[in-house]
């Protein structure tokens, strides 16, 4: 074997650490930084998911649980975003929902950021971008892209097998810091699991009539741009889909939850408590695997030209042009679906009716944009401004 | 964004053969071919040249728990060969059963697929029990380069074995699809062909060699099967404890398991032994192995940063059913010689939707998947399973005249994947569950 220099050693260790250094920094201020929502109006209190399961607090998973509470009594909602938190359409509209709603009747609780830990979290070998912006009146609105999964800092080692709580399925190891892979969670499990109980005390303690799931999917992936249900939640969810496409003119079909695969939000909520839940997936070309660059430009326009040549051949499960599928149809669009889907309950359930006002809609949304709808946080008043 | 992505891709080629010509190993090599890529893809911002530094940094890590494992499993199983266990081993089994041949091939392969059938690793398969197995096959006469083809084809076949494959698991995560009902579609032709390629390959090579062998092989007497054994059934406990009790034994993971039961054949060993000079000569003999697996997650992700791992996965779509039929025995190996597991996400999870949508099973279509994938293994450039199938097997032949000995069971593999593919539709009734 040819004999390596200790100049040469030294050298390559030089330029290895400088590299760590370099390429590391981005990494460790993405874990440091903060993602900030001004209460809006309708904000009445702020509870932690601590506060649900006390284990979880001073933890990284810990989040802000919004309350928005009506005058009136009446039903409540859960809205919950961020559970994959390279998803971010959930976060955008959970926080719109939290700056701008103002709830007439019943009460609105709103998880902006449910995985909070796989918000700190990046993909390695995926390439993505660390942050995404968007525009407002008052300047670029930052936000983290995260990973699917919680942080290995937070949740480590992960087993060489998960075994889904209490159903006993076997799921791929990397599910156990997934939060739609760990409902409905145990008190004394992994961190994910509590974060999962947490959220089902919330639901049981509050009896909480409608959980909503917000997230985005491929357009390659046959369960986009629809809403999935169990079996007790289908009603509402097909009268909501049909009522957006008759009114507002946009498609979101209905799925039906398979009752064999376990640990997600739409199956376990429906199944461990007396809420009825809800999943929305917007679809996000950027996820998908045959795209150009895994830029914050594709990301935000969801323009993609591979992605244009299947749609040709038939190859996606949306309809796909040259327009993409802007952040700002995916976040009207849960917005619009949600608000429906609250509406069609409050009709067949009056006694339990939740009337929400000032969230816009998807018309809104696409025509003004997202950022029309945020604060700006340096002119807020200090108390009202939340970090996360 | 075709010809820019195509120039992308070509660099990446050029970098990787002009290293290759200047006699560069194959991880140097494969990290000239990333900085390659990163610097035409910085051309085209994608990604910006500022955020190459995170880029490659971020990849490094893509597959730190592999690296884990990888260095336990070897610190682990160096710790038995070192205090004499594998010769005691296999002394012992090549005397018990060198004369039931059939029946001694038989067991070297339920031994082999074991432990990767229980992790999803064929690399746990070679790294736990691959040494002694290549001393057995020795002592039962098979030819010396045949030893590592059925180390590499039956660690194969044990990473795809129920209950763990990690590729059925990436694509039913990303597919949305349960992992359930794969114990009969995985199970059935994983043994069916473990034991075709022991019979195909472990033939007896001339005259038998046992006594010879039985010469060279001279155990520690301090070595006894409880020394031995006891090692292996704290690291199965530990493995099969969290299966039968999830919820209330604590989650260890593989690196930790193997380190607990590292400790455990270093207290038994009747040769006293340096943990720390051990686990060094470890780390000497997987670095190569190691910086393949710190450089492909970043060379991973700069193919997804420039938008080449798209490219990748929109050629594979955009080619006609049958002509991708054609293509996908070589498709699919290739893919895992590139990308491991990353094959899966890539090219696996797209192609299965689209299967999916025109009527094939989606379960028996993963299981035929994951017959095809692990024998990517033994491709360059990461050609993992390969590298530990001789290093552990102590090949000291030609690479490629090894791989070439696994045609016969590599063909029989291919075939038996692709018609579990095609005929997806007509095998549904072995999905159970």
């Amino acid at each position: 074997m040819k004999k390596v220099s200790s100049t040469f050693k030294i050298t390559a260790s030089a330029m290895v650490l400088a590299l760590l250094v370099v390429g590391g920094w981005p990494l460790y201020r993405h874990r440091a930084s903060s993602m900030e929502v001004v209460c809006g109006p309708g904000v009445t209190e702020i509870l932690m998911l601590s506060d649900f399961l006390p284990d979880l607090r001073n933890t990284a998973a810990d989040t802000p649980v919004f309350v928005l509470s009506g005058t009136e009594p009446g039903g409540s909602a859960l809205i919950i975003g961020n559970t994959h938190a390279n998803e971010p359409e959930g976060l955008l509209a959970a926080a719109l929902i939290v700056e701008n709603a103002v709830v007439k009747k019943g009460t609105l609780y709103v998880i902006p950021c449910f995985n909070r830990s796989a918000s700190l979290n990046t993909r390695p070998g995926e390439g993505y971008p660390v942050y995404f912006s968007v525009e407002t009146p008052w300047g670029k609105k930052k936000f983290r892209m995260g990973n699917r999964d919680a942080s290995p800092l937070d949740q480590w080692p992960d087993p060489d097998v998960y075994i889904h709580f209490p159903e006993k399925q076997m799921l791929s190891y990397l599910d156990i810091r997934n939060t739609n892979r760990t409902w409905p969670g145990r008190h004394n499990g992994m961190p994910m699991e509590q974060v999962t109980f947490a959220a089902m005390e919330l639901l049981r303690n509050h009896k909480v009539d409608l959980a909503i799931d917000l997230h985005g999917a491929e357009t390659m992936f046959p369960v986009t741009n629809c809403i999935v249900a169990p079996e007790k939640s289908m009603r509402i969810a097909t009268l909501a889909a049909l009522t957006v496409k008759a009114v507002e003119g946009f498609e979101s079909h209905v799925e039906s939850s398979p009752e064999k695969f376990r640990g997600l939000s739409h199956r376990e909520i429906g199944d461990y408590s007396d809420t009825l839940p809800f999943l929305l997936e917007a679809p996000i070309p950027f996820l998908d695997q045959p795209t150009g660059p895994k830029s914050e430009q594709l990301f935000l326009d969801g323009r993609d030209e591979f992605l244009l040549s299947l749609s040709r051949r038939k190859k996606l499960f949306v309809s796909y042009d040259e327009s993409g599928w802007p952040l700002e149809r995916r976040v009207g669009q849960h917005l619009s679906v949600s608000l429906e889907i609250i509406k069609q309950y409050s009709r067949r359930h009056p006694g339990r009716a939740i009337i929400v006002e000032n969230v816009p809609r998807y018309s809104e949304v696409v025509e003004k944009g997202i950022g029309y709808y945020f604060q700006n946080p340096a002119t807020a008043k200090k108390e009202k401004v939340i970090t996360f | 964004m075709l010809f820019r992505t195509l120039l992308i891709a070509a660099i990446i080629i050029v970098f990787y053969s002009l290293a290759k010509w200047q006699k560069l190993s194959v991880e140097l090599s494969l990290l000239a071919a990333t900085i390659g890529g990163a610097l035409a893809g910085s051309i085209f911002s994608s990604p910006p040249p500022a955020e190459i530094p995170r880029h490659l940094v971020e990849g490094s890590f893509t597959y730190l728990d592999v690296i884990l494992v990888f260095f336990t499993a070897t610190l682990f199983i160096t710790i038995i060969q070192k205090s004499g266990g594998v010769d005691f081993a296999v002394r012992r089994t090549v005397v018990r059963f060198y004369r039931a041949r059939f029946l001694a091939l038989f067991l070297l392969m339920v031994i082999v697929l074991i432990p990767g059938a229980l992790t999803g690793a064929g690399s746990v398969s070679l790294l736990v029990v691959g040494t002694p197995v290549a001393l057995a096959l020795k002592g039962l006469g098979v030819e010396e380069e045949k030893i590592p083809a059925i180390l590499f084809i039956l660690a194969g076949l044990a990473a795809a074995a129920p209950p763990v494959n990690i590729w059925a698991m990436v694509l039913c995560a990303g597919t949305a699809i349960p992992y359930v009902g794969f114990e009969l579609p995985l199970g059935l032709p994983v043994i069916i062909l473990g034991t075709l390629t022991v019979v195909i390959l472990g033939r007896r090579k001339g005259a038998d060699e046992i006594d010879s062998f039985l010469e060279k092989i001279t155990p520690h007497p301090g070595m006894n099967w409880l020394r031995l054994l006891l090692p292996f059934l704290v690291f199965f406990g530990l493995v099969l404890a969290y299966r039968v009790y999830p919820f209330n034994f604590p989650v260890l993971g593989l690196p930790l398991e193997f380190l607990i039961a590292s400790l455990v054949a270093l207290v038994l060993s009747p040769v006293r032994l340096n943990l720390i000079k051990v686990a060094s000569e470890t780390v000497s003999k997987l670095l190569p192995l190691l910086a393949i697996m710190v450089i492909v997650g970043m060379l991973q992700q700069i193919l997804s940063a420039s938008g080449v791992k798209g490219l990748i996965s929109y050629s594979v779509l955009i080619i006609p059913l049958g002509l991708l039929f054609c293509l996908l025995p070589v498709i699919i190996p290739v893919s895992e010689g590139v990308l491991t597991y990353g094959g899966a996400a890539i090219i696996g999870i797209p192609l299965v939707w689209y299967l999916n949508s025109l009527g094939y099973h989606a379960t028996i279509v993963i299981s035929g998947l994951s017959l095809l994938w692990p024998l990517g293994d033994g491709l360059p450039p990461t050609a993992l399973i390969g590298r530990l199938s001789v290093m552990v097997s102590g090949y000291q032949g030609k690479y490629w005249q090894f791989l070439k000995e696994t045609w016969v069971p590599w063909l029989i593999i291919t075939a038996t994947g692709m018609l579990m593919i095609i005929f997806s539709a007509k095998l549904k009734f072995l999905v159970t569950g």
